[in-house]
């Protein structure tokens, strides 16, 4: 399996995803011999060889568990080694749609940073397409060509290079690009280079991704001076929602509970009056107990006293806590069928708000 | 891409108004096109040019090509200082006395045709133009270009626009899918040359070819549907050849999808002399009926085998009955791809596939693209927008460990203890 070709078995040299957990992938070339180590376990590689792809397996010793995963740009994005601020899959899959970005298309892009977009174009021009990305940071570049060269993307073109200054020409090749992509800190400096590459004989389009307004204005200056037409400016908002189950409490259970929480405060009192006659104590002091026992009921018993510690954790299920509706002090599972629940989405945390804004044009000269 | 660079005689094309309205219209080489309000043009005079060409629209129905949709290359207005205002201090709402121009000098200067004269007319007729701010002048006369240049431009028609086309017109037929929707199910559908898959298409088509796209010829697409032929009313305009279509395009009703043991249809073949026996539209008859069992066998085998390379589903049919039953089908590995207009379809397919072993790391996406004004000195997000747009849920399918597995993670000891229970949980914690 590559990120271009699909495959059923995994075979020694493969390219595997190791997915441990959601936030925890680990890319990793299968070789006889070698183990990969997570908190799940030790996993030997021998154990994936043979095994198809997307197939759990079990760790050396027998428990914890992982899945093999086949390699796509978008498991690749992340979980890739992070170089520099990367393009994520809410705004590359955008990029791609609204550039046509098709099987055969020659792509050209700058900078190459971490080579997450790179992944998406290659896989989507294929293999009689061409990405010509171009990075003029020389260590980023290094690793770039060592990670395309490991990964099987012969359809990538990559140059070290700084384009604003130095254009885009490749040596030998005529790059008759159909489709731009600047993620650049000053894209208006690399527009002016692209007339020299970019297609002639059909519609060319770009979009320059920037962080900030101010060089949004610039470069709209800059295709606007460079006669490229139908300027729009967007930007993606993405969010990523996780289904949850929200336990439905029923205000006339709630009553309910209050009723029962009073009959047993007064069906204490009654305990305790009587008591407090036998032992020829007191008998004033209705207020104080009355509080005592609603403590008890709301707050104190799920904690547990010293005796329930005891026991096994269990019986902290089953200990009366009379009318219980919504099962207060118990640890419940979202979803106990004993309870009434409604299907509900939350977002995640923390939500990228701002990724950078993407300016399109067009060319038909 | 062959085919959609030149705006070619016989093809549908997309063409768009400065209203920002769109149309499809088929070029057929000697007709004229009729754009309403911004005129009509000769099929002939559009022809040659690239897809993205923006025209305007001449005497006698020809056309001039110009460079784009709104006349923005140059100044809109003098750069005199003396025709604007700071500020709208001194600009008084007189309703329609503000325009010298009648309805009827405007319906007549439309006749005699250039759009830019109009608007120069319509400018010396405003009263208070003057004391409009230069901003609001320019503003003015977008509004004004929009509505009397005659302009438009005709764009290729691919997956994008036949998409635009349709949600602008009736965004219920095509779920009210946004572009950007669209381009985050292929992304994690990982549509590609080569790719077998399985799609249920409530978009009348325009998924279908979205995916058509991408594959560039190689590959096949199954579509499931539920009626005793497939929607797919979009392929209509797509320029794909019917033998390509034929080739990749396979479809499949629920029932024999479902139930394929009885649904098989049975098919004898007649011996050789029989069949030199039969008369001339008998004959034809019988090779037409052995295709079609031929065709619904072929197909039922794929489906046997299964191997699938993802599931891209967008239809109304309830997905959490629907899924399960058919994700035996899918190779490892591959994507499950699911489209609908409401998050809560979603989030109730979520809670299915979550139980489902055969289910990795379900997650649901929203995506939103929020367009801006572009005008130098006044950008700022437009002020409306379309709503509804619909919501990806994406996962993965996998093969679990026979016999189950224990997961690392809280209580392990105890489960470790009861390690002979092949029952026990076969899910690690999310994190």
């Amino acid at each position: 399996m590559s990120f271009l070709y699909y495959k059923d078995v995994i075979e020694e040299e493969d390219l595997v995803m190791a997915f441990i957990s959601r936030n925890d992938i680990k890319p990793m070339i299968v070789k006889s011999g070698e183990t990969l180590n997570t908190r799940y376990g030790v996993f030997p590689h021998d154990l994936m060889i043979g095994a198809r792809y997307g197939e759990q397996i079990a760790s050396a010793k027998g428990y914890g568990f992982i899945h093999l995963l086949q390699p796509t740009p978008e498991l690749w994005t992340l979980s890739l080694p992070h170089r520099t601020q990367i393009v994520y899959t809410f705004d590359s899959s955008y990029v791609v749609q609204r550039l046509r970005v098709l099987p055969g298309s020659r792509v050209i892009e700058a900078g190459t940073g971490s080579g997450s977009f790179s992944h998406a174009f290659a896989r989507t021009i294929h293999s009689n397409g061409r990405l010509f990305s171009y990075e003029f940071h020389k260590p980023r570049y290094e690793e770039a060509k060592g990670e395309f060269e490991c990964h099987k993307l012969p359809n990538i073109t990559l140059t070290h290079r700084d384009v604003c200054t130095d254009g885009f020409k490749v040596d030998g090749v005529n790059v008759d690009g159909d489709a731009v992509f600047l993620d650049l800190p000053a894209p208006w400096e690399a527009i002016e280079h692209l007339d020299e590459v970019v297609a002639k004989d059909r519609r060319v389009s770009i979009c320059c991704f920037s962080p900030c307004i101010e060089q949004v204005v610039k470069t709209i200056e800059a295709l606007t001076a460079k006669n490229w037409n139908g300027i729009e400016m967007v930007e993606v908002s993405g969010r990523k929602w996780e289904a949850h189950r929200e336990m439905v409490r029923d205000v006339d259970e709630a009553v309910a509970r209050l009723k029962d929480i009073k009959k047993r405060a007064v069906a204490g009192l009654e305990r305790k009056r009587k008591l407090n006659q036998t032992s020829d104590e007191f008998e004033n002091e209705d207020i104080d107990i009355q509080t005592t026992e609603e403590n008890d009921i709301s707050h104190k018993e799920p904690a547990g006293k010293g005796e329930t510690d005891l026991k096994p954790k269990s019986d902290q299920n089953t200990k009366d806590r009379g009318y219980n509706p919504f099962g207060k002090g118990m640890r419940i599972r979202e979803g106990d069928p004993a309870y009434n629940w409604i299907n509900v989405t939350r977002s995640e945390p923390e939500v990228k708000s701002h990724t950078s804004y993407l300016t399109f044009a067009y060319r038909n000269q | 891409m062959p085919g959609c660079n030149i705006i070619e005689e016989g093809k549908h094309v997309l063409v768009r108004l400065p209203s920002e309205a769109v149309k499809v219209v088929l070029l057929k080489g000697d007709s004229c096109i009729s754009l309403g309000k911004f005129g009509t043009f000769s099929v002939s005079g559009v022809l040659g040019y690239k897809f993205g060409q923006s025209f305007e629209i001449l005497e006698n129905k020809l056309v001039k090509p110009v460079c784009s949709l709104i006349d923005d290359s140059k100044p809109l207005l003098l750069e005199d200082s003396n025709t604007f205002s700071e500020n709208n201090q001194n600009l008084i709402n007189t309703g329609s006395l503000v325009q010298k121009l009648s309805t009827q000098d405007i319906e007549e200067l439309k006749k005699q045709g250039k759009g830019q004269d109009i608007i120069n007319q319509i400018i010396a007729g405003h009263d208070s133009f003057g004391k409009k701010t230069q901003y609001s002048q320019e503003k003015y006369l977008k509004r004004k270009q929009e509505k009397f240049l005659r302009r438009f431009t005709i764009d290729y028609l691919g997956a994008s626009e036949m998409l635009q086309y349709y949600r602008l017109k009736d965004p219920q037929r095509v779920l009210d899918m946004s572009n950007e929707s669209l381009g985050l199910i292929l992304s994690y559908a990982n549509i590609r040359p080569g790719g077998n898959y399985i799609l249920v298409d409530e978009t009348g088509g325009v998924l279908l070819y979205a995916m058509l796209e991408r594959m560039e010829n190689e590959g096949s697409i199954l579509v499931a549907h539920e009626n005793e032929h497939p929607n797919l009313i979009a392929l209509n305009y797509s320029n794909y050849s019917p033998e390509l279509l034929e080739k990749m395009v396979s479809n499949l009703n629920w029932l024999q999808f479902l139930e394929a043991d009885t649904q098989r249809p049975q098919w004898n073949n007649y011996p050789q002399e029989k069949i030199d026996r039969l008369t001339p539209p008998r004959r034809s008859h019988y090779l037409r009926k052995k295709r079609a069992a031929d065709r619904v066998n072929n197909i039922l085998d794929t489906v046997e085998q299964g191997n699938f390379d993802g599931l891209i589903y967008a239809s109304t049919l309830y997905p959490p009955t629907l899924i399960p039953r058919i994700l035996d089908t899918l190779g490892g590995s591959r994507p499950v791809v699911i489209y609908s207009p409401f998050k809560e379809i979603l989030s109730e397919t979520f809670h299915v596939l979550q139980k489902d072993y055969r289910i990795l790391a379900p997650s649901i996406y929203e995506t939103r693209v929020r367009q801006y004004q572009t005008i130098i000195g006044r950008i700022h997000p437009l002020m409306t927008t379309k709503g509804g747009g619909g919501y990806v849920l994406h996962a993965t399918r996998v093969i679990p460990k026979e016999g189950g597995v224990t997961a690392v993670g809280r209580g392990i000891k105890s489960k470790r203890l009861k390690l002979d229970d092949p029952k026990v949980e076969t899910r690690q914690p999310l994190e």
